[in-house]
């Protein structure tokens, strides 16, 4: 092989690098011819699937029981039920039909051979499993509901109960009320025409949930905003749907390729500080929004018992997080699995956002170099954000980390007051530089900035140069748009340190840091007038 | 002109674009010039050919088949990311990529693993 010209020297053209190691033969049982590549390793038909379930076993199964296993590996006995996050798309298709598979159908060629006939993992896992679909066809124009279509895909598994939802519960008072919580406290919203996030009353008779929705999206500040958004809706309106059916499990199906999209556009927005959050984590309801036990559903299980007597905790679990998007359709084609697939998150004139250009970037990286891929989620295991919790993003739920808006406030620079008039007698002398210090309004109205974590608040404020165009240009424009309601009733309980309510109309946020203090910081930064003069 | 006949499948919503029809059944020529782009005919015997391969048969998709959104199935010179390609039940990448010599009856299925999201 020479390094001529191609084109007068055909030997010159360098062979094309293969894309498996070694041979075609299946690494696994090495006789048979391989039928798939995953990340250059061949393995033929008959070694992928229990592969496949080994992967996805060997994420869930850790994270069953509510103490890890100790040095013996010890029977599965989740403390509640089961809800699946279904999504239409292809990997929650694959999880809720691995699911089925092994803990439902209990289908003997996905169990592992030891332990004889009348071992424990021949029993059933979870007494009962939901699959739970989010529908959000409303929040963009001209989508299709899909939510029939879905009904019937999951209508193939028996013993799976289906309890489809629409994005816009998330702003229904009715649907809070049917999970248990109190649905006393005011009508308050946030405006987000500002960064400065002020709650206010509502200036109108609460919105239907559809209309609410829609203002909330219209009132984001990018098309990023509006897909992280109803992104943070979905998983709390599932979290609430696993607390109401008891489940102590919420398991999503992300896979590899999905996990690493989140994960660097998770980043990317602000959102490091919860990067393991994005693998596995563990949720509890605000204490101050806990059911009643009453309203707890009692099924007459041993599961369900403990389930109201224990702290409520839902787990939330990506089964299928080393399992990669190839290896998911692969099953799915091979297991004649009709996924009904999700359509785009998209409306005229919008560009794209981070979270649809990162996965671009992540589809072309896996098409040409596949184990950056898996890479990318190795690495992100390994992080250990440094920071302490302050407790609960009061939008999307996830530990919030401590002394965030101070960092910021020492970071910016917000305002630059007017250089003090010029003495016209020293024209050589050089222009008194004018102090630059961050905005800091003695302003005492209450915020929603305090509740908030990082990258919900650079969500809510971040804003582009450009003007964005809404999804609903025909919504009323409010200056104060509705919130979610789990957000309206944590900021109507006032739980939370240092919020008080002075009547039923208003609620008193003390402030935290004065003027004074806040010079007191910049103060080394400042120029003497000796010195500027 | 030698011809040879093929099965064609498509999964994950690739089907939307080929008329909403997972499964197609075609006729191609057997042997196409050395360059991929359809048009030009093999029998002109100034014009170099090979026996046809996938990249061929993705373009003659394209071309013949395709009603709309090239851009989801094509992508420079390839098949889009994201798109998984089997011949005869085995991936494409065991089997040469776009340069996989078709033969009479092989069956090559395009899943798309983006489902429209």
């Amino acid at each position: 092989m020479s390094c001529g010209n191609p084109t007068t020297e055909p030997d010159a053209l360098m062979q094309r690098r293969k894309k498996y190691d070694k041979t075609k033969n299946c690494v696994r049982c090495k006789d048979a011819q391989g039928n798939i590549v995953i990340r250059h390793t061949v393995y033929c038909k008959n070694c992928f699937t229990p592969l496949l379930i080994h992967k996805f076993r060997r994420v869930l199964e850790p994270t069953v029981n509510p103490k890890p296993d100790g040095p013996r590996r010890t029977a599965l006995k989740p403390a509640g039920n089961l809800v699946i996050g279904f999504s239409g798309g292809l990997g929650s298709s694959v999880l809720l039909d691995l699911v089925h598979r092994c803990y439902v159908a209990l289908d003997k060629s996905t169990m592992p051979t030891e332990g004889g006939r009348d071992h424990p993992r021949h029993e059933r896992v979870w007494k009962k499993v939901t699959v739970c679909y989010v529908e959000v066809c409303d929040a963009f124009p001209g989508m299709d509901d899909r939510t029939d279509e879905i009904a019937h895909f999951v209508s193939r598994y028996d013993e799976l109960d289906f309890v489809p939802l629409r994005i816009q519960h998330a702003f229904d008072r009715t649907w809070w009320e049917r999970m248990g919580r109190s649905t006393s406290f005011s009508d308050i919203g946030v405006g987000l025409a500002d960064e400065s996030l002020l709650i206010e009353p509502l200036s109108q008779t609460y919105p239907d949930p559809l209309t609410a929705l829609r203002t909330y999206l219209s009132s984001l500040p990018t098309p990023t905003a509006i897909h992280s958004s109803i992104q943070a809706l979905t998983r709390v309106l599932l979290l609430h749907t696993a607390l109401q059916t008891g489940s102590s499990h919420l398991v999503l199906g992300t896979s590899l390729t999905s996990l690493a999209v989140s994960l660097i556009s998770g980043v990317a927005q602000g959102a490091g500080f919860n990067v393991r959050e994005e693998s596995m984590e563990e949720w509890t309801p605000d204490p101050e929004t806990r059911p009643t036990p009453d309203t707890v559903p009692d099924d007459g299980t041993e599961g369900a018992r403990k389930s109201k007597e224990a702290k409520r905790t839902v787990r939330i679990v990506r089964p299928l997080r080393d399992i990669g998007m190839k290896e998911c359709a692969t099953w799915a084609w091979w297991s004649h699995i009709p996924v009904v697939g999700k359509e785009k998150w998209v409306w005229p004139g919008a560009k794209p956002g981070i979270g649809t250009l990162t996965k671009d970037f992540i589809l072309g990286l896996e098409q040409d170099y596949p184990s950056t891929v898996s890479t990318i989620v190795r690495t992100c295991g390994k992080l250990a954000p440094k920071g302490e919790v302050a407790g609960k993003c009061i939008l999307c739920g996830r530990p919030a980390q401590r002394g965030v808006q101070e960092w910021k406030a020492r970071i910016s620079i917000r305002s630059q007051p007017p250089p003090p008039p010029s003495d016209s007698d020293s024209t050589d002398a050089p222009a008194t530089p004018a102090p630059v210090v961050p905005e800091s309004k003695a302003d005492t109205r209450p915020s929603l900035t305090p509740y908030l974590c990082y990258p919900c608040h650079t969500t809510l404020t971040s804003r582009s140069a450009r003007p964005v165009p809404s999804p609903w240009p025909d919504t009323a424009h409010s200056s104060v748009a509705p919130l979610p309601v789990w957000t309206e009733a944590r900021l109507g309980t006032h739980a939370d340190v240092g919020v008080s309510v002075a009547d039923e109309e208003e609620i008193a946020v003390a402030k935290k840091m004065g003027q004074e203090e806040m010079k007191g910081i910049v103060n080394e930064f400042l120029l003497d007038d000796e010195e500027a003069s | 002109m030698a011809t040879i006949s093929l099965n064609i499948e498509f999964g994950g919503g690739l089907e939307l674009l080929f008329s909403n029809q997972r499964s197609h059944r075609i006729t191609i020529p057997a042997n196409v010039p050395v360059s991929s782009a359809t048009g030009q005919t093999p029998e002109d015997s100034d014009v170099p050919s090979k026996p046809v391969d996938i990249t061929y048969l993705m373009y003659w998709l394209r071309d013949n088949l395709l009603k709309e959104r090239a851009e989801l199935f094509v992508e420079n010179g390839t098949v889009r990311p994201g798109v998984l390609v089997l011949v005869n039940d085995t991936d494409w990448e065991l089997e040469g990529e776009g340069e996989y010599q078709l033969k009479d009856g092989d069956e090559i299925v395009f899943i798309s693993t983006l489902h429209g999201g």
